[in-house]
């Protein structure tokens, strides 16, 4: 448990086009994560120690995290099957997350993650 | 069992293995140097492309429309101006829902025409430097005007909806005011914003105001029975709506299901925005309909038989308004979907003030916008649904795996078309082309009542909804034409008149009120005092009941179906 508690990554959060009124109506978030997280994307923190299979922290782990512990209403409008839902943009680092591999980015410490509804429409 | 396809059951790794979403490598396809930012249908692009791609596609689908009267010589191939000749006829006006779409349009009309005003920190695409001096963008920085293309002061309109969406936000101050961000105190240069609320519909006085014809005393309280399939239209007895939000709550909640609601709200929008454009003396009006958006606009339209306005529109729909004034109603982002859009605005830095979904279910009595039963009612909206939040759900869906296929719709049905023109003047209600004898068609191809001999000898049983045939009451087939139905398309009169045995109840024996510029085209005859309160009197012996062309129904042979039906048959290329 303890070497989980010292190794973690901060991430900054960012939320627009609608979905920061799912998240307290605040746009921006700082989050420290664990760095190593379990295989199934349970959100227990701390992770337990009796935890064995555990991989790197990862953009699938985050929107987990962010539905069990940031979200405050209506998850069906923000994760669908384990990953967000249809309608929803990710940016990692200013870029697209279909070129940094979608949910199977490992976050590193610094990174800016941005999540964009576009289900407001035209 | 063939090696080339792979046995599933014993070699997993044969199952399809998930195609990435880009080609190739990460970098971008255009500069061919630096780094992707962003994939677009399988095509990598790096941000410093990203902005010219977008814009010159706005321009592509733009520029062709401008002049339309000198044979779309105004602008070159990239959209871009020639020296001297794009030059609308008329001014400008851009519809503004406060999404996504149209906040990006607004933001790419203002830079590739208009001053940008310095208080956004957006910033100019980075071709702004390529298009010289003579083009619009450039040259309307100092003249703080329409940049030389549009006559006058450009507009934008936004219609509120809050009031018919219960617990829904006003967005009209944030619309203004990311209309203002695009003021220039220094050249002087604004833009107009005309806000509307969805209620001026059935404002006599908003109608005045666009300089709508005056109404004459028999047809301020008309409505329509919708109980009926020939639409009669009805005086509104003692319960008549006092105000246009009760006209407009009263008309909503009287359609007969959530499908029905959505399309009529966007119908009334439309017009809305038609009118007020034309009132300007526009030549344009400008949506901010994405790529994304059309296709789910297509398929929801297609299935709630729409499609005849849609095909026939095609991509370059046009609206003829009185003294053939002619509008045309672009799309500029239609070749642009949702992400770049939402890439655009997140890259550019601008604020949407966002939109709500249209309701399911709507009260038929205003409701306050925080009161306990409105919250209750979003609720219900949000479990109810519709076939335009089927088909978002579906397109979103596929928007995120198969983007290209999302493309594929709308380019298809850009090239579809029908053996006929619309109907000259079009529907009355959403002033789209309509079908030409569209009812009579209606009826020689289907079963319009429980009582038709045809389906009594069918012993089909009934709807489940349905103990007992109801009454046959009036038919559209049978009435005197002193009814609506006639004049509307055949999406407009399924809107009224199409039930589902799991739809929302309609409010019966009410009479529908009518959208003021659908009491302003009702003939001088159905404003006298010759229009019946009740059915009862629809058969009676006035005049205009006498000279009606009087309509009846017969069994047709299959022959002569197919006659009837044979001009919307297309040719079958064995038969040559």
């Amino acid at each position: 448990m303890a070497g989980a508690e010292t190794s973690s990554v901060t991430i900054k959060v960012e939320f627009s086009g609608g979905l920061e009124l799912l998240f307290s109506n605040q746009r921006s978030h700082t989050l420290t994560l664990p760095a190593a997280v379990p295989t199934d994307n349970a959100t227990t923190v701390p992770v337990p120690s009796t935890i064995e299979a555990t991989k790197p922290a990862d953009i699938t782990y985050l929107i987990h995290y962010l539905r069990d512990h940031l979200l405050q209403e209506r998850a069906e409008l923000f994760e669908e099957n384990g990953t967000v839902r249809p309608g929803i943009l990710v940016l990692i680092n200013d870029t697209d997350w279909e070129l940094e591999g979608e949910g199977d980015y490992v976050v590193k410490e610094g990174d800016e993650v941005v999540f964009i509804s576009t289900l407001h429409g035209g | 069992m063939s090696t080339s396809c792979g046995n599933p059951e014993t070699e997993q790794d044969a199952l399809m293995t998930r195609r990435t979403k880009f080609d190739k490598t990460k970098t971008c396809v255009k500069c061919k140097e630096s780094r992707g930012n962003i994939v677009i249908r399988h095509a990598v692009y790096c941000k410093s492309c990203f902005f010219p791609l977008i814009s010159t596609r706005f321009r592509k689908t733009l520029g062709p429309t401008i002049n339309n009267k000198r044979g779309n010589k105004g602008a070159n191939a990239r959209g871009g101006r020639i020296k001297g000749l794009m030059q609308a006829p008329g001014s400008l006006v851009i519809g503004h829902s406060g999404g996504l779409g149209s906040t990006v349009l607004l933001d790419l009309v203002a830079k590739s025409y208009f001053y940008r005003s310095s208080t956004l920190s957006g910033q100019l695409p980075e071709d702004s430097l390529s298009l010289g001096s003579e083009h619009p963008r450039n040259r309307a920085r100092g003249e703080g005007d329409s940049g030389d293309v549009w006559k006058g002061t450009p507009a934008v309109c936004y219609v509120e909806v809050a009031s018919v969406i219960p617990g829904a936000k006003e967005r009209t101050e944030e619309v203004r005011a990311a209309v203002k961000a695009y003021s220039d105190p220094t050249t002087g240069f604004e833009i107009d914003f005309i806000p509307l609320r969805l209620e001026d519909a059935f404002d006599e006085g908003w109608w005045k105001t666009i300089g709508g014809t005056d109404l004459k005393q028999g047809a301020r309280d008309l409505g329509i029975d919708i109980n009926d399939e020939a639409l009669p239209t009805l005086r509104q007895g003692s319960n008549i709506p006092t105000t246009p939000l009760q006209s407009l709550h009263t008309y909503l909640s009287s359609l007969p299901t959530p499908t029905a609601i959505h399309s009529a709200i966007s119908s009334l929008i439309r017009v809305l925005l038609l009118f007020t454009a034309a009132s300007r003396d526009a030549s344009h009006l400008l949506l901010g309909t994405s790529l994304t958006s059309l296709s789910m606009n297509m398929i929801s339209g297609i299935a709630q038989g729409a499609g005849f306005a849609m095909v026939s529109e095609g991509l370059e729909e046009a609206w003829i308004g009185k003294n053939d004034q002619n509008i045309s109603i672009v799309r500029p982002l239609r070749d642009i979907g949702i992400k770049e859009s939402a890439f655009w605005a997140w890259w550019s830095n601008l604020p949407v003030p966002g939109r709500d979904r249209y309701p399911s279910s709507v009260s038929s009595v205003p409701l306050g916008s925080e009161t306990a039963a409105s919250r209750v009612a979003v609720k219900q909206n949000q479990k109810l649904t519709s076939i335009d939040v089927l088909t978002q759900d579906f397109i979103m869906g596929l928007e995120k795996d198969f983007p290209s296929t999302v493309s594929t719709i709308a380019r298809t049905l850009a090239k579809v078309t029908t053996k006929e023109k619309g109907v000259s003047g079009g529907c009355v209600v959403c002033q789209k082309p309509a079908q030409p004898d569209v009812q009579a068609w209606k009826a020689s191809i289907s079963i319009r009542s429980y009582h038709d001999e045809a389906f009594v000898k069918s012993k089909h049983p009934l709807p489940p909804h349905f103990t007992s045939p109801p009454d046959a009451g009036v038919s559209a087939a049978s009435s005197p034409t002193n009814g609506l139905a006639p004049r509307l398309c055949y999406s407009c009169h399924t809107t009224f008149t199409s039930r589902s045995s799991r739809g929302i109840a309609s409010a019966n024996e009410v009479v529908v009120p009518l959208p003021v510029w659908v009491k302003a085209s009702l003939p001088r005859s159905s404003e006298d005092t010759t229009v019946p309160e009740s059915k009862d009197l629809q058969t009676g012996s006035n005049e205009d009941v006498a000279q009606a062309e009087l309509w009846e129904t017969k069994k047709l042979s299959r022959g002569s179906i197919k006659d009837k039906i044979g001009a919307f048959l297309l040719d079958d290329a064995g038969d040559e």
